[in-house]
Formats: structure tokens, C-alpha cells, sequence
């Protein structure tokens, strides 16, 4: 296997595994399956293209792009999920409808055409001798920092807690006093929020226009499936699973094959370990 | 804001095409994609059409009677697209169909049509379409690739060929025919693949081209495909190891792909908008002073409804009428200037002139042209 | 019958009506439109009565599809081309069944896995369909073949259409009245319930949806006559969502809901699509506006405004039928456990525990919380299984069977909470419960089944005290707890099973209704000569009915004997004077 193979595969599982994380959350603890999830990476893609046209400097592209998000994250929550806790294919029909009104609406706003977006850092730099896109490297060890963060501030806070206890009893959280309408509005924003941020990093890498999200939304599905909605490791290990086959086979076989590898390998995980490699413990 | 003031101006372009045909005889009806894959490109569609259809009708229409255009989208699954056609043919009482669409609507029309009323299919395609009735104006492989592949190979010094498209059948069509020309000039295919349209990473086909060490790279992927490949292709800095050669690259895929990634990206075309010669930048101008600087850009497949609709009034006048065997019969050797060049029906198809640009800081470049170029689609009788 | 035919008999009339109103061209769109709303009845019913949404159903219509197009292509002779019609059905209505039925052991909820399993399955086909250039011409698709029987779409076709709309629904209006669309509601309402009254609801998921892949089957196979083109959008994810959209708008708690549904958003995005660039926008909105301010969708809509104004009238209660005896007879025995563990991830819930029952009595089963208690339960009824030991009763080894197979094996139980069909009437809750463990294949098929009443389950009813009689058309979400408890109660007894599993029956029930409760369950063991075992708290019930009381304490026995020596034992003291309790 060779280097940039393996660069490759550490791209993708990183990448994948970032995109899915916000669905985990949405998915996993608020039980909402969000078909308007690509959508909001699309919304994040997008931020580079807004910043350049109201001609802001580029290091705002972090801070609009989170801002937005979560706007549009926000008021969606308040106006339409916050009534489908709980009501999963309700959830899944009511977003399907979201992720055509997001996709229309920044039609609307930038047309249909497709937007170019520059990486921050050009050119390759070359790593045992092998030749690979630097922005790419930043990245990665971008994701793999964040996800230490993360899972170190998740062993430490109590909000997963609170979280799990608000969705397993409603009645019963909020009796103990936790605001749950804060803390389910919270989780879905943030959920949102690191899709859009996936949206920005893929941004200078990616095509972008208003049909783009649906590529994310299928496979941030199956990863979570396969690795498990209960952690931060079943998140990767089934970000690995599912880039790891198609990047194998497609470089091995055709992608075509490796894309059917992806659906054949979903399905058996739906069927024979429904919970994924890592269960969470409910 | 771009897409509503286009959506305004269209209107204003509409209402004043309608005010002024109140009186119209023929009315054609105009598929377009609005919504689906290809809905960036209905936009400069309609303008183009509506363009088309002032200056025939400011020069007396066809056989004398002004025209009058109404749109349907097709950009939706062919079942819903021939029940678009069908309500503009039997309800509306349309008389000849001008389609830029993909080839699943086209061959579900062709099954309703049925050769009872006129069709010009305007795209780039694949070709191996020959119903009574359908009249061709889009660019074929053939016509892309037999006089451009040589050309590049001379010109670009390279030889070793990748070919990479989306799975389906234009791109396995279009490969098939490249092979012959490759070899026919001396060069060889070091790779062939197919990515489903569901595949939006092509880290593993870069790695291959990588490789493989193509020195030129045929790309066949479509719209959101071609543009992610690009994007990727030039980030690993495969650009400083291969051209890149697209027959289906347009103003904006290459907007898409950004000036940065567009080095040594080919695309071979019957129509740029940056062509030069007289007829190509009359045609511009018009189109800029009907639709106002800020209209859709001006592309490859948007013009075409334009040629589809100079070549069926081009055709009816030689005809004399509408009706299908008369136009079977004027058809063959019917020759019509347009933006593109001058243009000969021969077999159905359209020959014309082929240009070579090159993308390379983000805008078309016309390298070179190829007049009078046939395709090898040409349908009997 | 009048209810089944008036409908079928409007709905007739309407359509044929159509292209004498509108013209030819305005039924072949029509045509179209009620073609994909056969296919969303198929979806309604699954979803709307078993409560699983398939997100793949284009996988049957678009399989169909490809195959009437290279039938009609190559296969000479209508009736050659009917034979292999309905070959391909009964191939794809058992493919369906098995995918169903192996994806649904071993489960007791609908959730989403099967959902995502059938939209990747849909995913493959198009994807397949796409590629395989030679079989399905790839994504310029299949055409060039004359419609079935030569009709011109633009005419004749139409009446096939009619023909095959009006079928389907009839099917759907008298399978509604029928007891099989009962059990699948039940499978909806409480799953784990309609196991324990041993029914396999992954065989009803299986045939429910084989039964909406036929129908999803029957509609493509009309689509590729109707179009004369067959590409892989046929087969794929988007039609597949459109198709459940359809069933959501119209309603998939009616039968006619996805057909207005069809033609409603068909009629709509056809209309809408060139005069009014904002239409996605539109139906988008009108899309989220149906999942939360009217789930039916708009049949049910049309229902409540039709209601007010004609309200339905009550049903008439139809005298009641012997039901025929259970299928498995079998006589009281002792139930054995020996050396039970259960370890659920780390947590150690049952630690060896073994004991064994007398044949027939009461026994009692006390403990502190946590003790093991409803776990103990749960490994005889197979809802658990244990990680370590056997569970027999008599001879029989039980533990490792599933749910729905102890009643067979004559264990019948009643749950902690009470578990019923909340959103079903008292008598149809009691027509379950007779027909469990009674009732054979064509029994699922007879209106007849709906009045069968036992001795068993009259011996309930007709007790003096028992609330329910006056309850039966009542839905059951509206009753009191109290109610609810004797409603289980009569339920798990109806089939008089041999053993008897009832956990907490007195919880939740005033003084009067335990004194009532106790009184039944006495009876219950005197009449039948069952072993019953309860768990309890009250310890003056406990002293009141049991014959032998066992106590558990952190997943062990602590003591099994009579009521007397366990309150003698100074062990069971302490564990209840450490104040867990």
C-alpha cells in the first residue's frame, strides 16, 4: 500500500467521520433523523462564497460560517424539530421537506451555478516522498485535534448525560430540572453547527452548489450504522469502515464496485448488528 | 439576488415576445431543464430560445408565420418530462418540439412523438439516435474528439491516454470512439474507469491517473462530477503531469473549478462564448442587450436551443410546412449559418465547426477550430 | 358489504368518468398519477397499520418495471406474458417476505434499520440498473416495446389502470374489515404485547410487506406499459421518497388516501412546474405544514369534515361464538430454574439463581427493587435470554426460545405497567386475545373471528365487580389505570394458559379493586389448576394468595418456602430491615 494511499484513507475516514459527527449527535441523542443534514454542509461550503461577496476578510469565513449555521439551525429547531421529538419518521419526512427549503432557498440567494472556493494553503508539500495536497495535512490534523478536544470534554461534562437522560424520560428530566427545551435546542444547533464546519474545510477541496448535501447525507448514515450511535470511537470506527471500503475497492476494483461494497456492507450491519460495532449503553 | 434578477429579465423578455406575437400561427414548444442535475443550465436556455425566437420572428417568422414559444421543464424523470411534452403537444396544441435534455427524456419522448411531429434534440450526446422526425444539432463524440485528439497529441506532445467518466452511457460511448482515434494517432490508453454519479471523491481514480503516468486525461464526468475531479485533480498537482481533455466542460463547470485548478484543462466544444468570429460576437451582443449584463452566462448547451431553433426554421422554410416526411426529405444537405460556424444537415445531424479552448486561468481560450467537422451518427434518409 | 362496495363502486365511477369529462389526454395523465398512488396504498398500508415505512418500495415497482418492458419486448402472447406476470409477483413477494422476516427476528420494533436496509437496497438497483448497459439499457433505459396487449396508452390503456386501482383498493377495503389487519395493527400498537399473546410479528412485517411489494410490483409493471420506457429512475431512491411522500399527503390511514395523495401533488407539481418558479419552495412548505399539523395527511382531513357532518354510527354488537380451543393443550407443570445468570454488558442481574416449582399453585415472587425480580420474568417468557444455566418447565427446555413462542409453550404473562393496545377499542382488544394461541391461517381471514368469546375470558368479564363490560367500544386509552390492569388481566387469561406470569397486578388499584384482583386470580388457579406466579410488594397479599413464596436478593434465592417460614426467616428480615424497602 502506498503512502499517498494511505493519506487517502486518513482523508477520507477524517473528513467522513467530521461530516457524520453532527448527524451522531441529532441522530443518536435527539433521535431525529435528519435528512436536511448535507444541507447544512452545503450552508457551511457556502461561507467562503458569502464572505467573498460582501467582500469580508477571509479569517471571518470561520466565524460567518458558524453564525449562519446556527441561525438557520436555530430557527428550524424552534420552529419545526422541536415538535418532532420523539416522532422519529415524522422527523425524517418533515426534514426531507427542510432539506429542499434550504436547498431552494440558497438557490435563491446565489443561483444554481457552482462556486470556487481557493484553499487557504496552495500547493503540495511532499511527505517520505510522496506528494500530497497541504491544505489536506491541515486539515487532517485539524479534525484530530478537535476530536481529542471533543472527547475529552465529553468524558467530562455532563450535557451527554443530561442529554441521554432528557431523551430516555422527558418528564422525568425535566422534573430534576433540566431545561430540556434549551439542552435539545443546544444539541441540535451544535449538531448543525460541526456539519456547516465540514462544509468549510471541504469547501477549497469539493464542488459547491445547492444540490451538493445529498452526497454527505447517505454516507454520514451508513458510517453511523456501522460504527454505532454511541460514541465518539463507534463514530470513527464506522467513518473507517465505510471510507476505508470504498477507497480500497475503488482504488483495488472501480469505484462502482466500492460503492455497491458500501450499500452490500450497510445493509449487513442493519441486519445482523443493528446496534453497530460499538452499542451504545442504554 | 443573481437568479431573480435573471427570473425578471426573462419575464420582461417573455412579456414582450408574447406582446408582440398575439397574433402567432405556430407555436413551438421548448423543453428545457429547470429543475434536476442539469437546472443550472435552464436558465440560459430560455434566453437563448427566446433569443432564437425574436430574431426569426423579426424576419418573418417561418413560411411566413410569426412563432411562439412555450417552455416545460424536463428536468425531471422522463416519465413526468413526456407529460410535460405531452400536455404542451396535445394540449396546447404545439407544432414541433425544439429538447435540451438528457437522453432517458429524449428516447421517452421519441416513444410518444412517434414520429408525428417535428423534434430537434440540441445537446452534446452520444449519438446512435435516428427516429423519423428527430433532427440533431448537439455535438457527437465523433465530432468532439476525431479531429481534436490528433491535434493535442501533436500540439501537447503527449500520448498516453486516461480516460474517466461517469458510469453510464454517453462517457462508455464516447470512450469507445476515443480508443479508435488514440490509436489512430499513435497514442495508447493507460487507464479507462466509470464513477457512479453517487461518488463524489475521486481521491482513489487521481492516485491511479498518478500511476498510471498518463500524460492526458479525456474526462467525461458531468456537471458536479467533473467540477469535484477538477478541483481534486489539480489539488494533488496532476495538472504539472497531464492535460485534461472535456467534452462536456462549459462556462460553468469551469467556473466551478476555479482559475486556480483550471491549468491545462481542455474542452472541445461547437459553442464557447468567447469564440471571435463576427457571427459568435453579434450574437453575444444581442444576447447581453436583450437580457442585461447580469443574464446567465452564455454556454454550450444553453446556446444550443438557439441552433435547434435556427435549424427547424431553416428546415420548415425548406420544407414549406411542419409536417415530418416533408422535413425528412428537405433535411439532407441543408446547409444554415448560425453563431457556430456555417452548418450542413447531413444524415440528420449537424456538421459543423468544432473549436479547442483551453481553461487555463479560469477562462475559455479558443486554441484552434475544425470547420465543417460531420458526425459519424448519420442516420439514412 | 355496503361499506366495502359503495366506495369501490364511487371511486369506479369517478375514473371512468374521467376521459368522458376531461378528454384522452387528461386521463393518460391521470393514468400516470393513480399508477404511482397503487404503488403508495401498498406503501399506506404498511406503514399506516404495521407502523414500517419502506423507503425502498421503487426496488418492487422499478424490478417490475424492467421486467414487463423486456416481457412485452420479447415474450410473445398475452397470455404468455400474464403467466409470467404473475410468476414475477409471487418471485418478488417472496423475496420481499424473506428480507422482511430475517431483518425483523429477533426484534420487537419497527425503527429505522429496516428502513435504511430498504433504501440501500433500492440505491444497488439503481445503481445495477444503471450499469448493466446490456440487460436495462443503462440510463437512456428500456424502450421500443408495445404496451400490453397493444393498447394505446392515450386510450385503452386507461381502463387497465382503472381496472387494477379499483382492484387494489376493494383488496385493501375488505382486508381493513378482516381479523389479519387487527394483528397488524396490534404490531403498531404494542409489539412486545402481541408477542407474549404468541403471535410471530416478524411473520406478520414479512407478509405485510410482501404484500405492498405485490402491489408496488403490480403498479410498475403498469408504469412500463403505460410509458413505453423503463430507465433506472424507476428503480431508485427518489421515486421511492416520492412514492412515501405521496402516501403522507394523502393519508395512510385510508385506503383511498395515497390515490388523492398521487393525484393531488402529481396534479399540483404538473400545474405549478412552468408557471411558478418558486413551486419547490411551495411544496415544500405545504409538505412540512402535513407532518406536523396533520400527520393523516389529507384523507384524514376530509374524514373529520365529513364526521361532522355525518357522524359514524356505533357498531352493532354482534353475538358472541364459541372460540375454538387452544391449538397446544397442555397441563400444568413445574417450572425448574437451575443455576440462572444474566449479564447484561457488565451489569450481573441474575447470579446463579435456582429453584423449583410446585406443578399447580400460587406462587409468589417478593423482593427489593433490583432484586432480579421482572428479569426472572423476562428470561421464562424469552424476552431475555440467560447468559448461564437452564430454565424447564417440566421437561421442556424454555430459555432459549423467543417470545412469541411461550404461550405455546403455555406460559402466558401479564407486564408490570399494563401493556394493551392503547389505540384500540376493549373488544378488539379481547378478539386478539382470543384469537391468540386459537386461531389457524383462514381464521385471520374470517369476520367471523372477531366474535369469539371463551368461558375463560367470560368468567372475567361476567364477574360482578369487573368494570369492562360496559367498556367494549371504548378506546382503551381512555380508561382508567385500574381498568387497564383488569383488561390485561383478562386478556392473558383468555387463553388460559397453563402457567400464568403476573407482574405487579395490583399496582395501581384502590383498595376494592385488589380485593377484586386477588379474588380473580384465586379463581383463576382454582378453576384451571394453573401455576401462577406474581410478583408482589404487598406482603398481606402475598400472605393472601401465595402457596409458596421465593425470595430474591441481588439475583440470588434468598429462601423458597411457605409464607409462614419465610417471615420466621431472620435472613429475609434483615435484607427487608436494611431499608431497600
Amino acid at each position: 500500500m502506498s503512502l499517498v494511499l494511505i493519506l487517502n484513507l486518513i482523508w477520507q475516514i477524517s473528513t467522513l467521520a467530521l461530516v457524520a459527527l453532527g448527524l451522531a449527535i441529532v441522530f443518536g441523542k435527539l433521535r431525529i433523523m435528519n435528512m436536511a443534514h448535507g444541507e447544512f454542509v452545503m450552508i457551511g461550503a457556502y461561507a467562503p462564497v458569502i464572505t467573498a461577496s460582501l467582500g469580508l476578510p477571509g479569517w471571518l469565513q470561520l466565524p460567518v460560517c458558524i453564525l449562519t449555521v446556527a441561525l438557520v439551525a436555530f430557527v428550524l429547531e424552534r420552529s419545526v424539530i422541536r415538535h418532532l421529538y420523539g416522532r422519529m419518521f415524522d422527523s425524517l419526512l418533515a426534514t426531507w421537506g427542510i432539506a429542499i427549503l434550504l436547498r431552494e432557498g440558497v438557490e435563491l440567494i446565489f443561483g444554481r451555478g457552482y462556486q470556487s472556493v481557493s484553499p487557504p494553503i496552495a500547493g503540495t508539500v511532499t511527505i517520505l516522498g510522496a506528494d500530497y495536497p497541504a491544505y489536506r495535512i491541515a486539515v487532517i490534523a485539524g479534525i484530530a485535534v478537535g476530536f481529542a478536544v471533543l472527547a475529552w470534554w465529553n468524558r467530562r461534562s455532563k450535557v451527554a448525560t443530561r442529554i441521554k437522560a432528557m431523551v430516555g424520560n422527558p418528564e422525568l428530566a425535566q422534573a430534576v430540572g433540566i431545561n430540556t427545551a434549551r439542552l435539545s435546542a443546544g444539541a441540535f444547533v451544535f449538531g448543525c453547527c460541526t456539519a456547516g464546519l465540514a462544509g468549510l474545510v471541504l469547501a477549497p477541496t469539493i464542488r459547491i452548489e445547492p444540490m451538493m448535501g445529498l452526497d454527505y447525507l447517505i454516507r454520514a448514515f451508513f458510517a453511523l450504522v456501522v460504527g454505532g450511535l454511541g460514541s465518539l470511537e463507534g463514530l470513527a470506527i464506522g467513518a473507517g469502515i465505510i471510507a476505508g471500503t470504498q477507497s480500497l475497492l475503488g482504488a483495488l476494483a472501480s469505484q462502482t464496485y466500492g460503492y455497491l461494497a458500501v450499500l452490500t456492507l450497510s445493509i449487513l450491519f442493519l441486519w445482523l448488528k443493528p446496534d453497530g460495532i460499538r452499542p451504545s449503553s442504554r | 439576488m443573481k437568479k431573480i434578477t435573471g427570473l425578471l429579465a426573462s419575464t420582461a423578455v417573455a412579456l414582450a415576445l408574447t406582446g408582440g406575437v398575439a397574433s402567432a400561427e405556430i407555436k413551438i414548444g421548448v423543453l428545457v431543464p429547470d429543475s434536476g442535475p442539469a437546472g443550472l443550465f435552464g436558465p440560459s436556455t430560455r434566453n437563448a430560445a427566446m433569443l432564437a425566437a425574436q430574431q426569426i420572428n423579426a424576419q418573418g417568422g417561418i413560411n411566413g408565420e410569426e412563432i411562439e414559444l412555450i417552455f416545460a421543464d424536463v428536468g425531471v424523470p422522463p416519465a413526468e418530462a413526456s407529460q410535460a411534452a405531452l400536455r404542451l403537444w396535445k394540449g396546447d396544441g404545439v407544432a414541433a418540439f425544439v429538447g435540451m435534455h438528457d437522453s432517458a427524456v429524449r428516447e421517452a419522448l421519441l416513444g410518444r412523438f412517434n414520429g408525428q411531429v417535428p423534434y430537434v434534440y440540441t445537446p452534446v450526446y452520444e449519438g446512435k439516435s435516428c427516429a423519423s422526425g428527430l433532427y440533431v444539432t448537439g455535438e457527437t463524440p465523433s465530432q468532439q474528439l476525431a479531429p481534436v485528439i490528433p491535434y493535442l497529441m501533436e500540439a501537447e506532445n503527449v500520448s498516453k491516454w486516461y480516460l474517466i467518466g461517469h458510469d453510464y452511457n454517453w462517457p462508455r460511448d464516447t470512450n469507445a470512439l476515443a480508443k479508435e482515434y488514440i490509436a489512430e494517432a499513435g497514442g495508447e490508453v493507460v487507464g479507462e474507469e466509470y464513477v457512479p454519479f453517487t461518488v463524489a471523491e475521486f481521491d482513489s481514480s487521481l492516485q491511479r491517473i498518478r500511476e498510471s503516468g498518463a500524460d492526458a486525461v479525456l474526462i467525461t464526468l458531468v456537471g458536479g462530477g467533473s467540477v469535484g475531479f477538477n478541483v481534486s485533480f489539480a489539488g494533488f498537482g496532476l495538472d504539472d503531469q497531464a492535460i485534461r481533455l472535456g467534452t462536456l466542460i462549459e462556462e460553468n463547470t469551469l467556473a466551478g473549478i476555479g482559475a486556480d485548478n483550471a491549468g491545462r484543462l481542455f474542452s472541445s466544444s461547437g459553442y464557447f462564448s468567447s469564440i471571435q468570429t463576427e457571427a459568435a460576437a453579434t450574437f453575444a451582443s444581442d444576447y447581453t442587450a436583450a437580457f442585461g449584463a447580469d443574464a446567465p452566462p452564455l454556454n454550450g448547451l444553453g446556446q444550443s436551443a438557439y441552433e435547434g431553433l435556427m435549424l427547424l426554421a431553416a428546415l420548415a422554410e425548406e420544407a414549406g410546412s411542419l409536417d415530418v416526411a416533408a422535413m425528412d426529405a428537405a433535411a439532407e444537405g441543408l446547409t444554415w449559418r448560425t453563431p457556430r460556424g456555417d452548418n450542413t444537415m447531413i444524415g440528420r445531424h449537424m456538421a459543423q465547426t468544432i473549436y479547442l479552448a483551453d481553461g487555463t486561468g479560469g477562462a475559455f481560450e479558443i486554441v484552434t477550430s475544425f470547420d465543417a467537422v460531420p458526425s459519424s451518427e448519420a442516420c439514412d434518409g | 358489504m355496503a361499506s366495502v362496495l359503495l366506495p369501490a363502486s364511487l371511486l369506479l365511477a369517478v375514473l371512468m368518468l374521467i376521459p368522458e369529462l376531461f378528454g384522452d389526454f387528461m386521463a393518460y395523465q391521470i393514468g400516470l398519477y393513480l399508477i404511482y398512488g397503487i404503488a403508495a396504498q401498498g406503501i399506506g398500508y404498511l406503514w399506516g397499520k404495521t407502523g414500517v415505512l419502506p423507503l425502498g418500495q421503487a426496488l418492487f415497482f422499478g424490478v417490475a418495471a424492467y421486467v414487463t418492458a423486456i416481457a412485452l419486448r420479447d415474450v410473445q402472447g398475452l397470455g404468455a406474458q400474464l403467466v409470467l406476470a404473475l410468476l414475477v409477483l409471487a418471485v418478488l413477494a417472496g423475496a420481499a417476505f424473506v428480507l422482511a422476516t430475517l431483518i425483523f427476528r429477533g426484534r420487537s420494533e419497527s425503527g429505522p434499520y429496516f428502513s435504511l436496509v430498504t433504501l440501500a437496497l433500492a440505491m444497488i438497483a439503481e445503481q445495477v440498473a444503471g450499469t448493466a448497459t446490456g440487460l436495462t439499457g443503462g440510463f437512456n433505459g428500456l424502450s421500443g416495446f408495445q404496451s400490453l396487449a397493444a393498447l394505446d396508452p392515450f386510450g385503452g390503456f386507461y381502463y387497465v389502470i382503472v381496472a387494477a386501482t379499483v382492484l387494489v383498493s376493494l383488496l385493501l377495503l375488505i382486508l381493513n374489515r378482516l381479523p389479519a389487519t387487527l394483528i397488524a395493527r396490534a404490531v403498531a400498537d404494542n409489539e412486545p404485547r402481541l408477542q407474549l399473546l404468541g403471535f410471530p410479528t416478524h411473520v406478520v412485517k414479512g407478509m405485510a410487506f410482501a404484500f405492498s411489494a405485490v402491489i408496488a410490483a403490480l403498479a410498475g409493471g403498469l408504469f412500463a406499459s403505460h410509458q413505453g420506457i423503463v430507465t433506472p429512475t424507476s428503480t431508485g431512491f427518489a421515486l421511492s421518497a416520492e412514492l412515501v411522500i405521496l402516501a403522507a399527503v394523502g393519508g395512510r390511514f385510508h385506503v383511498f388516501g395515497p390515490l388523492l395523495g398521487a393525484v393531488v401533488v402529481g396534479w399540483a407539481s404538473a400545474e405549478l412546474r412552468d408557471s411558478f418558479p418558486y413551486w419547490e419552495l411551495l411544496m415544500a412548505v405545504a409538505f412540512i405544514l402535513v407532518v406536523l399539523k396533520a400527520p393523516g395527511g389529507l384523507a384524514e382531513l376530509i374524514e373529520r369534515a365529513f364526521r361532522q357532518a355525518w357522524p359514524a354510527k356505533p357498531p352493532v354488537p354482534q353475538p358472541p361464538l364459541e372460540a375454538p380451543p387452544p391449538l397446544a393443550a397442555q397441563a400444568a407443570q413445574p417450572l425448574k430454574f437451575q443455576d440462572v445468570e444474566l449479564r447484561i454488558g457488565v451489569v450481573r442481574i441474575l447470579n446463579g439463581v435456582s429453584f423449583e416449582t410446585p406443578a399447580t399453585g400460587i406462587v409468589s415472587i417478593i423482593g427489593p427493587n433490583g432484586a432480579g425480580k421482572t428479569s426472572a420474568l423476562n428470561t421464562i417468557t424469552g424476552n431475555l435470554h440467560p447468559t448461564g444455566g437452564s430454565i424447564c418447565l417440566g421437561d421442556a427446555r424454555i430459555d432459549m426460545r423467543p417470545p412469541y413462542r411461550a404461550l405455546g409453550s403455555g406460559i402466558g404473562r401479564k407486564l408490570q405497567v399494563p401493556s394493551v393496545f392503547f389505540s384500540m377499542s376493549v373488544s378488539e382488544n379481547l378478539t386478539i386475545a382470543m384469537m391468540a394461541g386459537r386461531a389457524r391461517r383462514l381464521d385471520y381471514l374470517k369476520p367471523s373471528t372477531f366474535r369469539w368469546r371463551s368461558a375463560a375470558l367470560a368468567r372475567v368479564l361476567e364477574h360482578p365487580s369487573v368494570p369492562l363490560k360496559d367498556e367494549v367500544t371504548q378506546p382503551v386509552g381512555t380508561l382508567p389505570q385500574g381498568h387497564r390492569q383488569f383488561l390485561e388481566f383478562a386478556m392473558t387469561a383468555a387463553s388460559a394458559p397453563p402457567v400464568l406470569l403476573l407482574d405487579e397486578p395490583c399496582a395501581g388499584l384502590s383498595p376494592d379493586e385488589t380485593a377484586l384482583m386477588t379474588d380473580l386470580v384465586r379463581q383463576y388457579q382454582a378453576e384451571t389448576g394453573a401455576l401462577v406466579i406474581v410478583i408482589e410488594h404487598d406482603m398481606s397479599i402475598v400472605e393472601a394468595i401465595s402457596d409458596k413464596v421465593l425470595v430474591l436478593h441481588q439475583g440470588r434465592v434468598l429462601a423458597f418456602d411457605t409464607y409462614a417460614a419465610i417471615r420466621a426467616d431472620p435472613q429475609v428480615s434483615m435484607v427487608y430491615a436494611g431499608g431497600t424497602k
